[in-house]
């Protein structure tokens, strides 16, 4: 159903492959403290064993008071430019990012919504079906922090309950001095933990963690997408033909009789 | 001995002759002769001799017959002699007279270069002359075309002027009437002065009487004197008044105009018409002057001055809108009312004109953007057409930044962000509105919900459709994907959550009939309480109604889907919105898409509910019944029952009944899946039973003959092969069939041919066992 939206395009670049599990920013807010893919995952991946997955698209939300960066965060990932021009987005914009992560190719769907009250209208109606909700503002700026609340409530009405991941990421590292980061980011870890909220820190700027950051929103998204196929199949009820129907035991010993004469011949 | 000996000696002799070489021609020194003493070995070598002397003689036979042809050949080399001499001699002129033209050559070529070299300074000087001339006719000719105010001539002088390289007027200031013509300059300088004063003032003079032949007279001239950004402001502040003017008269039109009117629902959508045709006509009609007296590229900035009083005019407008229709007001209470916080509910009919008018002022704005979009593009096209793909690029972003951050953008986009909200307004009450109002009529197989909030989510869709703008569309889209998701199939779920009741007893015995007849019948029997029927059959008929609904949902969504589709692709061939609306389009639309599968799973759930309390309670006793009719039977009993059928036909003629019933108030598609779940459960529960059963060789005979009518009944009321559901009954009843335990084994492993089994071999044997003629032994012996 989705197919026609997949870029079968070239193959991912070397930048979008993950291997291994991406480690969280801090262990003070984080989803999820393990270094490693969840066992069934990892092991459906190696077989190859994914189902439709890889096929599908998960929906990234980013929202967030106006001018703290989304735009440029997210164009610093996908474009990997930085435009020091302010340009408000419209509506919404997206942008869609392959990846692969344990050799199982994987999208995701960006959606970039206006900050401004006046666009809230229709960038509230894309909330709907997402998987993972971006939280950002702007370090420099404490009242951003407090919006997020607000932010996340919004989006959160259009979505199930406990069916996103929540990430809270603070924009513009760049333009704080080490003490000043540290106090910012204290105040952002302590809201994450209140919101059940992963906290990040990042610079569209310079580029500093922005590439880990949505790795590690990939890889939770790649790893609840597969752990969701997996139990769909496992609830499924067989159908017609999923029996044993085919035996193949009673074709092995056919085969290796088959096989003795020539070894024999050999000799 | 001797032999062997002397042939030793004749090899090993003979091989030093070889490496002497041609000298010796005979392989046999006379050495070799003197040795030989007996007469054997010499008569072989005189032998030998003798053969070697003939091949000598045909050699030397062959070198005499060719010593003709090599005299011949001789004596005509002797004669080219001579010949030989000639060429060499006349080689060597010929190599002296290639040098000598080639100095000429160089001596000539060096000549043309110098000539040319001369032409050129002479071109410059005649040019510099020329520029010389023209500048004193310049000065001449401008002092007499101002005085006769012939300004078009004074200012081609000056433009003349200005075109003349700056070095000439030094140069010419360097001969000998160096002072004269320094004068005459300065009379040209002034002139160049009094000359863009009067022009401007004139130009202001015209602009303020309106006089366009004068307008259009004095902005010709202001970029033959080197002023093309004053000249096309100037112009365009003309312009400007004109456009402000008419949309003045317009709007006071609009405000004095009668509210009963046939337009009067989109009367600002009609005005904003109205000043973007004005706009488009006088872009239209002065593109060509700018384009032949301004040259190519210079549109956008007559558009970009144009658009600030557009603008102004357009904020002037969708003021007077917002105000006299309340738009804040009521989007504040719609945006209450979702809130459910809201004193009075707004009743959502009365924003219907509303919506529409803002849609079509988005759209009108849309189609004037576009318009300015392709003119100002084609302009640059061909500006550029020499430039570099930077000053592309910059242009590009000019013209971006023009429309994209114009003040009527962001005013359509705040307008679109209200409408949003109020058509979600809209949509979500008149929806609900539909589900409260539903009707069943008899005889139909769904009720007037379904229809009625297809018609509401396609109308408010359409209608963002209509406003042209991808994102308002797509945002509809959405929200209707979260209307049909969450509130109506959540309305559907809940009818079909109250489950098909469990039928009466009385029911039972009769098998379901439909709720009319019941009603009917138990009216005139005046048995039961008609209430507590009526109730039930109620609640029957609704659950079945709302299955078809939910049939219905699945499809319209799809419909929905396609109409949606190919509307859109009219609109993107027009190349409205940027490269990702088709993208952003898509994923929305397959969004929506993905609901019409929560649809068909919600059928399925009901379809499960549906089989499981009322096709299952009831067919589960007419199977049961099997187990009452002993299968243990001889001839006699065998052929009674051929008269007498003891338990399928009436079995079929039950089901029959009952799935006629189903028939009558279910759609096609959901009464095949009703048969093909009743068909999996007959095969299912018929499986139990026999397998409690037992069975001779004349009852399996039978159970077969059962089987075979039962499937061919079934075969007949679905659409499908039901032949796979019933494969375990069928092999089952060949097992029971088997003359011998043994026989089998024709049928299992290697002599199976084209029948796959779908029995284990326990469960084989387990059926094997229902057979009571059949010994243990033989079955446990059995190799499987």
């Amino acid at each position: 159903m989705r197919s026609s939206l997949m870029p079968l395009g070239p193959p991912v670049s070397r930048d979008r492959i993950i291997d291994t599990f991406p480690k969280w920013y801090t262990p003070d807010a984080s989803l999820q403290l393990k270094e490693h893919f969840h066992g069934q995952v990892s092991a459906a991946c190696e077989r190859r064993n994914t189902g439709t997955v890889g096929l599908k698209l998960s929906k990234v939300v980013v929202v967030g008071d106006l001018y703290v960066g989304k735009t440029s965060l997210i164009h610093r990932f996908c474009k990997n430019i930085f435009d020091r021009d302010y340009k408000a987005t419209i509506g919404v914009d997206f942008e869609i990012e392959r990846f692969e992560i344990a050799g199982i190719p994987y999208s995701l769907q960006i959606w970039d919504t206006a900050g401004q009250e006046k666009f809230k209208c229709i960038a509230s109606a894309y909330y709907r079906g997402a998987q993972v909700i971006i939280t950002a503002f702007d370090l420099t700026d404490v009242q951003t922090l407090e919006h997020t609340r607000q932010w996340l409530e919004d989006a959160l009405r259009e979505n199930e309950v406990g069916s996103c991941f929540i990430f809270l990421v603070g924009t513009k590292k760049d333009l704080l001095s080490g003490a000043a980061c540290e106090q910012a980011e204290a105040e952002a870890v302590h809201l994450a933990n209140e919101m059940q909220a992963e906290y990040w820190s990042v610079s569209a700027k310079t580029g500093e963690n922005v590439k880990a950051f949505f790795s590690r929103v990939a890889a939770l998204a790649f790893e609840q997408s597969v752990l969701q196929e997996l139990e769909k199949r496992n609830s499924a009820r067989p159908q017609v033909g999923d029996g044993n129907l085919i035996r193949m035991e009673e074709n092995s010993p056919e085969t290796q009789d088959s096989k003795r004469p020539f070894s024999l011949g050999c000799c | 001995m001797a032999d062997v000996e002397s042939a030793e000696k004749l090899s090993s002799v003979s091989r030093p002759s070889e490496g002497v070489g041609g000298a010796c021609c005979s392989e046999i020194s006379t050495e070799l002769i003197r040795s030989l003493t007996e007469l054997q070995e010499l008569e072989a070598v005189y032998e030998r001799l003798c053969g070697e002397e003939k091949v000598v003689e045909k050699e030397l036979d062959a070198l005499l017959e060719q010593q003709n042809t090599i005299e011949s050949k001789m004596v005509t080399l002797h004669r080219m002699g001579p010949n030989l001499q000639l060429i060499e001699g006349d080689a060597k002129q010929l190599a002296g007279m290639i040098t000598f033209t080639c100095n000429l050559a160089e001596n000539v070529s060096s000549k043309v270069r110098q000539l040319d070299l001369a032409k050129n300074r002479l071109y410059q000087a005649i040019q510099r002359a020329d520029d010389i001339l023209d500048l004193k006719f310049c000065m001449d000719g401008v002092q007499s075309a101002l005085r006769n105010e012939d300004f078009e001539q004074a200012a081609a002088h000056i433009h003349r002027y200005l075109c003349l390289d700056k070095s000439v007027i030094e140069l010419s200031r360097q001969g000998k009437e160096g002072s004269m013509i320094d004068a005459n300059l300065k009379l040209l300088q002034e002139a160049e002065q009094r000359l863009k004063a009067i022009v401007a003032e004139k130009f202001a003079i015209a602009t303020k009487e309106g006089d366009l032949p004068q307008v259009e007279r004095f902005f010709k001239i202001f970029p033959l004197l080197g002023l093309h950004e004053e000249g096309l402001s100037k112009f365009s502040e003309y312009l400007c008044k004109q456009v402000a003017s008419k949309a003045e008269e317009n709007l006071l039109l609009v405000l004095g105009s009668d509210m009963s009117d046939r337009r009067a629902a989109v009367i600002f959508a009609d005005t904003l018409t109205l000043l973007f045709e004005g706009i488009a006509r006088i872009v239209e009609t002065h593109q060509p002057i700018v384009e032949t007296y301004y040259g190519p590229g210079r549109l956008y900035t007559l558009i970009k001055y144009l658009q600030i009083e557009c603008d102004r005019q357009v904020e002037k407008v969708v003021d007077k809108f917002t105000k006299q229709r309340d738009y804040q007001q009521q989007f504040r209470l719609v945006q209450n009312n979702l809130r459910n916080s809201a004193p009075e509910k707004i009743e959502p009919r009365e924003l219907d004109p509303i919506l529409t008018e803002v849609t079509l002022m988005n759209a009108r704005s849309e189609l004037y953007l576009r318009f300015l979009r392709k003119r100002i593009s084609s302009d640059f096209e061909v500006g550029d057409s020499m430039a570099s793909e930077e000053v592309k690029q910059e242009h590009q972003k000019c013209l971006d930044k023009l429309l994209n951050n114009c003040l009527l953008s962001c005013t359509m986009q705040e307008l679109i962000g209200y409408y949003i909200t109020m058509e979600e307004y809209f949509m979500r009450e008149t929806v609900n509105k539909a589900v409260a109002l539903d009707t069943y009529e008899k005889g139909q197989l769904t009720s007037s919900m379904v229809d009625d909030v297809f018609y509401i989510v396609k109308k408010c869709i359409g209608r963002a459709l209509s406003s042209s703008s991808i994102d308002c569309l797509c945002a509809m889209i959405n929200l209707a994907t979260r209307e049909l998701e969450a509130d109506f199939r959540g309305v559907l779920s809940n009818k079909l959550k109250m489950g098909f009741p469990a039928t009466t007893l009385q029911d039972i015995q009769r098998g379901v009939t439909s709720a009319v007849n019941i009603m009917q019948s138990s009216l005139q029997q005046g048995r039961f309480d008609t209430k507590g029927i009526e109730s039930t059959d109620e609640a029957k008929l609704s659950f079945l109604v709302t299955l078809n609904n939910v049939e219905v949902c699945s499809e319209n969504i799809s419909t929905l889907k396609k109409t949606l589709e190919s509307d859109c692709t009219k609109l993107f061939s027009q190349g409205i919105g940027g490269e990702q609306a088709q993208a952003k389009f898509d994923s929305c639309l397959s969004d929506l898409a993905a609901v019409s599968n929560k649809f068909r799973d919600l059928l399925q759930e009901g379809l499960a509910e549906l089989s499981s309390t009322a096709v299952k309670p009831q067919v589960q006793p007419w199977i049961n019944t099997f187990l009452s009719v002993s299968h243990n039977i001889e001839e006699e009993e065998f052929n009674d029952y051929e008269a007498n059928d003891p338990w399928v036909q009436q079995f079929i003629l039950n089901l029959e009944q009952q799935m006629s019933e189903f028939k009558a108030s279910l759609s096609p598609v959901i009464y095949d899946s009703l048969t093909s779940l009743l068909t999996s459960l007959v095969a299912v529960e018929l499986e139990k039973v026999v397998l409690k059963s037992s069975f001779n060789r004349l009852g399996g005979l039978q159970f077969d003959k059962e089987l075979r009518s039962l499937i061919a009944y079934l075969t007949t009321v679905t659409t499908w092969t039901i032949r796979d559901k019933f494969a375990r009954l069928s092999q089952m009843a060949t097992i029971l069939n088997l003359e011998r335990v043994t026989e089998i084994l024709d049928y299992w492993g290697a002599n199976s041919g084209p029948l796959t089994w779908r029995l284990t071999p326990a469960e084989v044997r387990q059926v094997l066992a229902l057979r009571i003629d059949f010994r243990h032994e033989d079955i446990k012996r059995l190799r499987l």
